[in-house]
């Protein structure tokens, strides 16, 4: 397909339909966002269920519009009641907060914007650059290549995102694995841990598990401790861009981070948004006045996260490997509209990743204007109890999750799904990698088969391919680094010369 | 200055006992785990020696990976049990004194209570009751059990949410509503 065509597949998807749709898809984000409890994947999730009659790629613009206005939206809740909307914005409660409760909301709200929408640009960036080449290839990619970088994804995204224990995340990560291969195989059609019910032969739907993993135990929570919110009142200060340009490197290099941890599969927003303040903090001149009001950490913070978007994109479209919680929920999205993301994306849908870079840029179009108009509706709407939100949240769940389908088993997965969401919370186990686990156990389980069979048995094609080697090695390398034998060698090291002295 | 450290000892045994308390958590959760495993791999044992994929060729049997996967979580869990067995001494008396704390606790109620209102939304109103009812049912129940407000203003946000998603739902996404 030549460039002329591609130009008119993606205006074809600029239409008045496709931007109103993303607008929506802002808007909705940046409320979901914002409001304390309801998260962008729980959001993408939700909005999968009810939007599954539209005509393909039309969800797919409002999905990905509630994308880029989720992760910016956190950042409203996070600087006006210093309570994050999202996880991802964790990190811009620390300065966010301070300076609002400063007298100087409006300018925090202004600076955590422009830094979004730097950030969402670089991601995009980044994106229309380097999925085509990341595609080109995988295209040599075989079998035995596409296991190991599953594998390794559902490994790294365990290590970084376990807290207290690795172990919690890898163990995390193989569950979804096992979710994953419920259901009848693709390769020989036998029925794998499905009790004999006929309900599960097609497998366990992801969407549905999805919304009551993320959206029950923030239901039950929230009606269980509700507590008072103290709302910050904002000022009518202006900020000029000139002010957020000398902070020019520090957003440079949080995009960058944002971006190499998206690009990582299930990591996501939250990492890249702690990582790159941590950064900032380390890097900077006065480090003193971080989490007491620092522009200069608001602008790493929201930088970071809202890269990270373009990055989670980049593995998704490339290797149908998705970057980030949300982006994995979206994978789901795209399979239910008929768009198989991977290598073959490009010969299917050659104009895809440029229609996506499309309309992520008309989304943060949206998010510039959106983010403060909301800022004054948005203090009013983070009062509402959650008495009243909860309730219609669990309604929207069960209605999300019916709508699919039409399926009452897909109702009781929702509960069983919050159930097991509450439990690996208060057991703080990490959500990512379950749900990149559940994503990629199809992939996982048919590349892992057919290079066997490729290679008659023989283990050793994970071994001679030398895509598969370095795959190999880091995995080994992440599990021994996980495990502390770096470490534990590091200091034997130290010892001997003082032990020589 | 005496206060201040008095105060920071005191933290560090809170957080100390929260360390101890998430232990006693993972003996039970690495068991649970170890179970799951155990019956995931049983899974692909018996797949691995089914009759009727005598003729698959044993590389692509479906059971290759869930005896792999199985294994890997059952012996993930059992090491995660053994952390929280280590980490927290006795699990067993911990896991006695947590729950009949939080079994005192108000949270914990609400919590069941909200817990009980979606089971019952989701297992007994929704294919018995015709979805406007069930949904308003819902949602009055939920917010007067939660002091959600005044029972006309209960009623009203009830009754606009049930138009609105029997609208968007029932009519526009002519979606079949029980």
């Amino acid at each position: 397909m030549g460039f002329e065509q591609i130009m008119a597949e993606v205006f074809k998807t600029l239409s008045l339909e496709y931007v109103f749709l993303i607008a929506s898809g802002v808007l909705i984000g940046l409320i979901v966002g914002a409001l304390p409890g309801l998260t962008t994947t729980m959001g993408i999730a939700l909005l999968t269920g009810i939007t599954f009659k539209f005509s393909g790629h039309s969800a797919i613009a409002l999905l990905m519009g509630l994308y880029v206005g989720g992760v910016s939206g956190g950042s409203l809740s996070a600087i006006l009641v210093g309570i994050p909307g999202t996880p991802a914005n964790a990190s811009s409660t620390q300065d966010g907060f301070p300076l609002a409760m400063a007298g100087k909301g409006a300018q925090a709200i202004t600076i955590s914007r422009m830094a979004s929408i730097i950030g969402t640009l670089f991601g995009i960036g980044c994106l229309a650059f380097l999925t085509p080449l990341l595609t080109e290839l995988a295209l040599k990619f075989t079998s035995a290549e596409f296991f190991l970088i599953g594998l390794f994804g559902v490994l790294i995204s365990g290590a970084l995102t376990g807290g207290d224990l690795a172990l919690k995340g890898w163990v995390a990560g193989i569950f979804g694995l096992a979710i994953g291969m419920v259901g009848s195989d693709e390769l020989t059609a036998w029925q794998r841990m499905t009790f004999g019910s006929p309900e599960l032969f097609g497998g366990i739907p992801f969407i549905p598990i999805m919304i009551g993993f993320f959206g029950i135990p923030q239901v039950i929570e929230a009606l269980s401790d509700e507590q008072d919110v103290l709302v910050a009142r904002l000022d009518k200060t202006r900020v000029k861009l000139k002010e957020i340009l000398q902070y020019w490197w520090v957003a440079l290099r949080s995009g960058l981070i944002g971006v190499g941890i998206g690009i990582i599969p299930g990591v996501g927003e939250d990492v890249a948004s702690w990582t790159s303040y941590g950064v900032a903090k380390k890097a900077s001149k006065h480090p003193e006045a971080y989490g007491k009001g620092s522009i200069e950490g608001l602008v790493a913070a929201e930088t970071a996260d809202n890269s990270c978007i373009g990055g989670a994109i980049i593995p998704l479209l490339s290797l149908g490997i998705p970057g980030s919680p949300p982006a994995a929920v979206m994978l789901g999205a795209f399979l239910i509209h008929g768009v198989r993301p991977g290598p073959m994306l490009s010969f299917e849908f050659p104009a895809f990743t440029y229609q996506a870079v499309a309309w992520l840029l008309v989304a943060t179009l949206f998010m510039r204007f959106f983010a403060m108009w909301l800022a004054k509706p948005m203090q009013r709407i983070l009062q509402i109890k959650s008495a009243i939100l909860m309730p219609i949240v669990t309604v929207l769940c069960a209605i999300g999750a019916y709508s699919l389908d039409m399926r009452f088993i897909d109702i009781f997965l929702v509960f069983f799904a919050g159930l097991l969401g509450l439990l690996f919370k208060r057991g703080k186990y990490p959500a990512a990698p379950l749900v990149l686990g559940i994503v990629l156990g199809p992939l996982v389980d048919t590349n892992f088969r057919r290079a066997l069979k490729a290679s008659g048995g023989d283990f050793s094609i994970f071994f001679t391919r030398p895509v598969s080697l370095i795959l190999v090695i880091a995995i080994v390398m992440l599990i021994l680094g996980q495990l502390g034998v770096f470490a534990k060698i590091w200091e034997l090291l130290k010892k001997k010369p003082e032990a020589a002295v | 200055m005496e206060g201040v450290r008095g105060r920071s000892e005191q933290r560090d045994v809170i957080m100390d006992e929260a360390k101890v308390r998430l232990r006693s958590m993972d003996v039970f959760m690495g068991l649970g785990f170890l179970a799951v495993g155990a019956f995931v791999a049983y899974d692909g044992f018996v797949a691995f020696h089914a009759t009727q994929l005598a003729t698959v060729d044993k590389s692509a049997n479906p059971g290759v990976t869930t005896l792999f996967i199985g294994s890997l979580m059952g012996l993930l869990g059992l090491v995660i049990a053994v952390i929280g067995v280590t980490g927290s001494r006795h699990p067993f008396r911990i896991a006695r004194q947590a729950i009949s704390e939080t079994l005192r606790s108000k949270t914990f109620y609400k919590g069941v209570v909200a817990m009980a209102g979606i089971a019952v939304y989701f297992f007994i109103f929704w294919d018995r009751l015709p979805y406007v009812v069930s949904t308003f049912l819902f949602l009055a129940g939920m917010m007067t059990t939660f002091k959600a407000g005044a029972w006309w203003k209960i009623g009203l946000i009830s009754g606009a949410t049930v138009a609105i998603v029997w609208y968007v739902f029932g009519v526009l996404a002519m979606i079949p509503l029980p």
